[in-house]
């Protein structure tokens, strides 16, 4: 009887919401002395990882040396729901930013380099059965990008830079609870993972230093589209009487990346001390909203799903300085302000943005002539941020969840680098 | 300036952790303060909910253990409890654990490939249910139900209750419902059964704070029965004002003590919004006659209008979700076989037993003012509810059958997702008229409709 099959007519409602996915996920870990120094470096030529903060700069680092730099990453997010309830956290897990680079100078004027990095990415693992079950569970969004750059002097005060910059891998894997349950109690839950294809930018940049006491630097990291053209699809616990409505095998997605335009000076008041002042501004107004295409069937009886993000261009303010207490060690220290791209009403589990303070220290210990230690520390502290569930229905954003959300970073990080 | 010194007291961290004191990082997480849960003037040393099927926990057709542990007097009583006003335990009449699934339930089970709820029977072993019918027949023809044994429960909700009912002397003494409901005769003793009435078995209970949900019944039965009274059943009727309001006066004066006891009323939704009404349309059917038939002109039903006892349906007559089974054997598809006057609400019986609504909603309203309690307006609630959902952390929860999440399968009562909405419900009221912080329940920790 076809009356039968009215029954289940709303299923469409079941998962209207597949809104699952990542941003403000900017990871400022691109260089440990850097980061020592608030995460400032475009008016500064430091050393090798001036390829990614300014590569105008990058030819005013008058040394070879290769380097490297690991991260821990501890994020701390605790949320509390808007209709109460106990405070929920997440499983605890540690994610490892890196970096890595080599520059060779061929001449006073030209020197070239390559580096790698990780200036996206996310790792977050809510509790079991937390409130945002139904919005996500997990998420792991990483990427590795490698860059070739050239760096010419123009003149000994003036330098240019461009760096060929290219996304090596990204992989992302989100999940979420579906909102049915089986007759056995289980929730059924869907998994999209995905390879990102390879895609080209650019950064570019100049600095200017009129002397040894002052260097003034810009430089332009390009957008790029992350693109998941064949990602797997895969649901479980998903009852027998509505599996046709999660038959989708595979999905594409677009998460854009966005450029950076950077200004930064440096100041050198004595031989020991270094000043920098760096601001950023971050174009994530181009990631307006997160689409999905699913193909080989339906998830939650839709071959399609979007979710706002509405996001805006961020600012952000870095401070930092370095001391040279001795020939062997130089101590660092720093701080930043971040705006938030996430507008209020619009905060989702994936990136649970909000305005945050950043203080760092570091320090290089110059083991020998050659061979030195940098180690950092940085602590982010994440403005309390709430969205009512009336905001979201404002908004037309109920697809996450109400409630407050408080953030702290916390991350060591140590290097290493080889002078020849 | 307490942001600062905050922040200055988070700078040591870092130069700690640079000395490989580390340790320190994993007590990092910051906490988020807890919403106050004040009770503010009230006290739930002793809560009792009196009510009918919604307040006992029924669901999917039945009452059963574990829609009755959600209860929306259960989840209150959970929440009240979070006050540190107590009550210290929240007694309700469940069935031994044998016979855990009471009265039985409709579950959903694939026939034919498609979704059917399915009611339980001997024919299909019950579905594996653990029943409590005893084997006897009650006068009313139903299952006689396992007695209750234990204490007089906190919640009094008694299934398919009305206020015509709850007061013996409005039908005069004649139709003794300790005798006729299982639900209620569970609950007595022998010895109780003829002659104690409902009112007065609440009168037993000597509350601190209370919830009443009455009255529903005073139209539902009518309603659900398609308008169609049946002469056996005393209460089967759209219950008349006048003794509505002198039995709604007697149950309310009898549990607030005269006024002296602080609590909240909830009124009467509108019948016609539930999915027992809105899955089955005229519509569906006729396009499925259409189908199985391209001459059919649509369908039949049959009315309690003597100009016209069968008529072919319009868009304006509401058919029941029962009718599915009946349309299923060719019902309605023929003026000679019209779809049975009991699967049909028609128009003149909705604008009935709306206008009964209204009326009875008024009386509600001005006897909460009469014992000083607030009006939870359960009415306007599920009106809203019906046009827009309920979305609650990322999950959308309508009025739509089976799928919407809030009723269960009977397309009546809720699910235990719905009672919680329910419960959010008297929070919101109680709090604005009291001045409590209640804290709500997560309605999403709550299930849904369960699918095979």
């Amino acid at each position: 009887m076809q009356a039968k099959s009215l029954l289940l007519a709303g299923g469409a409602l079941l998962v209207a919401t597949t809104g699952v996915q990542a941003s403000g996920f900017q990871v400022g870990l691109s260089g440990q002395k850097n980061v020592g120094m608030g995460g400032t470096g475009t008016g500064l030529y430091l050393d090798q990882a001036a390829q990614f903060y300014n590569p105008g700069a990058f030819v005013f680092v008058a040394y070879n040396s290769v380097q490297g730099g690991l991260n821990m990453a501890v994020p701390r997010i605790s949320f509390r729901g808007d209709g109460g309830g106990p405070q929920e956290t997440l499983q605890n897990k540690n994610v490892f930013p890196f970096n890595g680079y080599a520059g060779y100078s061929i001449s006073d004027k030209f020197k070239v380099g390559v580096g790698v990095y990780t200036p996206f990415g996310s790792e977050l693992h809510y509790a079991q059965g937390w409130t945002g079950r139904y919005t996500l569970t997990d998420i792991n969004l990483r990427s590795v990008f490698g860059q070739l750059t050239a760096s010419y002097a123009i003149t000994p005060k003036l330098g240019i830079g461009a760096g060929l910059v290219v996304l090596a891998l990204g992989d992302v894997d989100l999940q979420r609870d579906i909102p049915i349950q089986g007759q056995n109690g289980a929730v059924a839950h869907a998994q999209l993972t995905g390879k990102a294809e390879h895609k080209v930018g650019y950064n570019v940049g100049i600095m200017f230093k009129p002397s040894d006491k002052f260097s003034i630097g810009a430089s332009y990291r390009s957008a790029i589209d992350a693109r998941i053209s064949s990602g797997d699809v895969t649901v479980s616990n998903v009852p027998g009487s509505v599996a046709s409505s999660f038959t989708a095998k595979n999905f594409s997605a677009t998460l854009p990346l966005p450029a950076v335009y950077s200004l930064g000076v440096g100041v050198r008041p004595t031989e020991q001390l270094t000043l920098a002042l760096d601001a950023n501004l971050v174009g994530w107004s181009r990631y307006q909203s997160l689409d999905f295409t699913y193909s080989g069937g339906v998830l939650g009886g839709s071959t399609s799903s979007s979710s706002v993000r509405n996001y805006k261009d961020a600012l952000a303010l870095r401070l930092g300085g370095q001391y040279k207490v001795s020939d062997k060690f130089t101590v660092r220290a720093g701080g930043f302000y971040d705006f938030s791209c996430v507008r209020d009403g619009y905060v989702t589990p994936e990136t649970p943005d909000a305005e945050r303070v950043g203080l760092t220290a570091g320090f290089t210990y110059q083991v020998s002539e050659h061979f030195g230690i940098d180690g950092s520390f940085l602590f982010e502290d994440f403005a309390k941020r709430s969205q009512s569930q009336a905001d979201l229905l404002a908004n037309g954003t109920t697809d996450r969840v109400a409630g407050t959300y408080k953030t702290v970073i916390s991350v060591p990080g140590i290097g290493v680098h080889y002078k020849f | 300036m307490t942001t600062f010194s905050l922040l200055a007291a988070r700078a040591a961290r870092p130069a700690l952790a640079l000395l490989g004191l580390s340790v320190g990082l994993a007590g990092c997480q910051a906490d988020i303060d807890a919403p106050s849960a004040s009770p503010g003037p009230l006290d739930f040393t002793s809560y009792v909910a009196v009510g009918n099927s919604l307040t006992a926990g029924y669901s999917d057709g039945g009452l059963y253990n574990e829609a009755q542990a959600t209860s929306y007097p259960a989840l209150l009583a959970q929440q009240f409890g979070a006050t540190g006003k107590g009550p210290a335990s929240f007694v309700q009449p469940a069935f031994s654990a044998g016979k855990k699934d009471g009265s039985g339930y409709i579950q959903l089970r694939t026939v034919n490939g498609a979704l059917a709820p399915t009611q339980p029977t001997a024919a299909n072993n019950y579905l594996g249910e653990l029943l409590a019918a005893t084997g006897n027949k009650l006068l009313s023809g139903e299952n006689q139900l396992e007695a209750y044994s234990g204490t007089q429960p906190d919640n009094l909700g008694v299934p398919g209750i009305s206020v015509l009912s709850s007061v013996s002397a409005l039908t005069g003494g004649q139709a003794p419902y300790g005798l006729l409901n299982p639900f209620y005769e569970r609950l007595l003793t022998q010895a109780e059964r003829p002659a104690k009435d409902y009112v007065t078995y609440i009168g037993q209970k000597t509350p601190t704070f209370f919830t009443c949900w009455m009255g529903n019944n005073d139209v539902l039965a009518y309603a659900t029965a398609g308008g169609v009274v049946s002469l056996l059943n005393p209460f089967g009727g759209l219950t008349d004002t006048t003794r509505f309001g002198s039995g709604y006066r007697a149950i309310l004066g009898t549990i607030s003590k005269n006024g002296t006891v602080k609590g909240a009323v909830a009124n009467i939704p509108a019948v016609a919004n539930i999915p027992y009404f809105r899955t089955v349309t005229v519509a569906a059917v006729a396009a499925a006659f259409k189908a199985a038939n391209a001459a059919s002109p649509g369908v039949f039903i049959q009315t309690s209008s003597t100009a016209t006892p069968v008529r072919l349906a319009t868009s304006a007559d509401l058919l029941t979700l029962t009718a599915q089974a009946v349309v299923a054997t060719g019902a309605g598809s023929l003026p000679t076989n019209p779809l049975p006057n009991q699967y049909v609400l028609d128009a003149d019986e909705q604008a009935a037993v709306l206008a009964r609504t209204t009326q009875l909603n008024n009386i509600i309203a001005k006897t909460a003012l009469r014992f000083k309690v607030p009006v939870v307006d359960m009415n306007t609630f599920f009106t809203s509810v019906g046009n827009t959902g309920v979305v609650a952390n990322g999950v959308n929860n309508t009025t739509t059958f089976a799928s919407g999440n809030i009723f269960s399968l009977d397309g009546v009562h809720p699910t235990p997702r719905g009672y919680a909405l329910v419960a959010n419900e008297w929070i919101r009221v109680i709090n604005g008229y009291y001045g409590s912080t209640i804290q709500p329940v997560n309605p999403t920790n709550y299930r849904a409709v369960l699918f095979p």
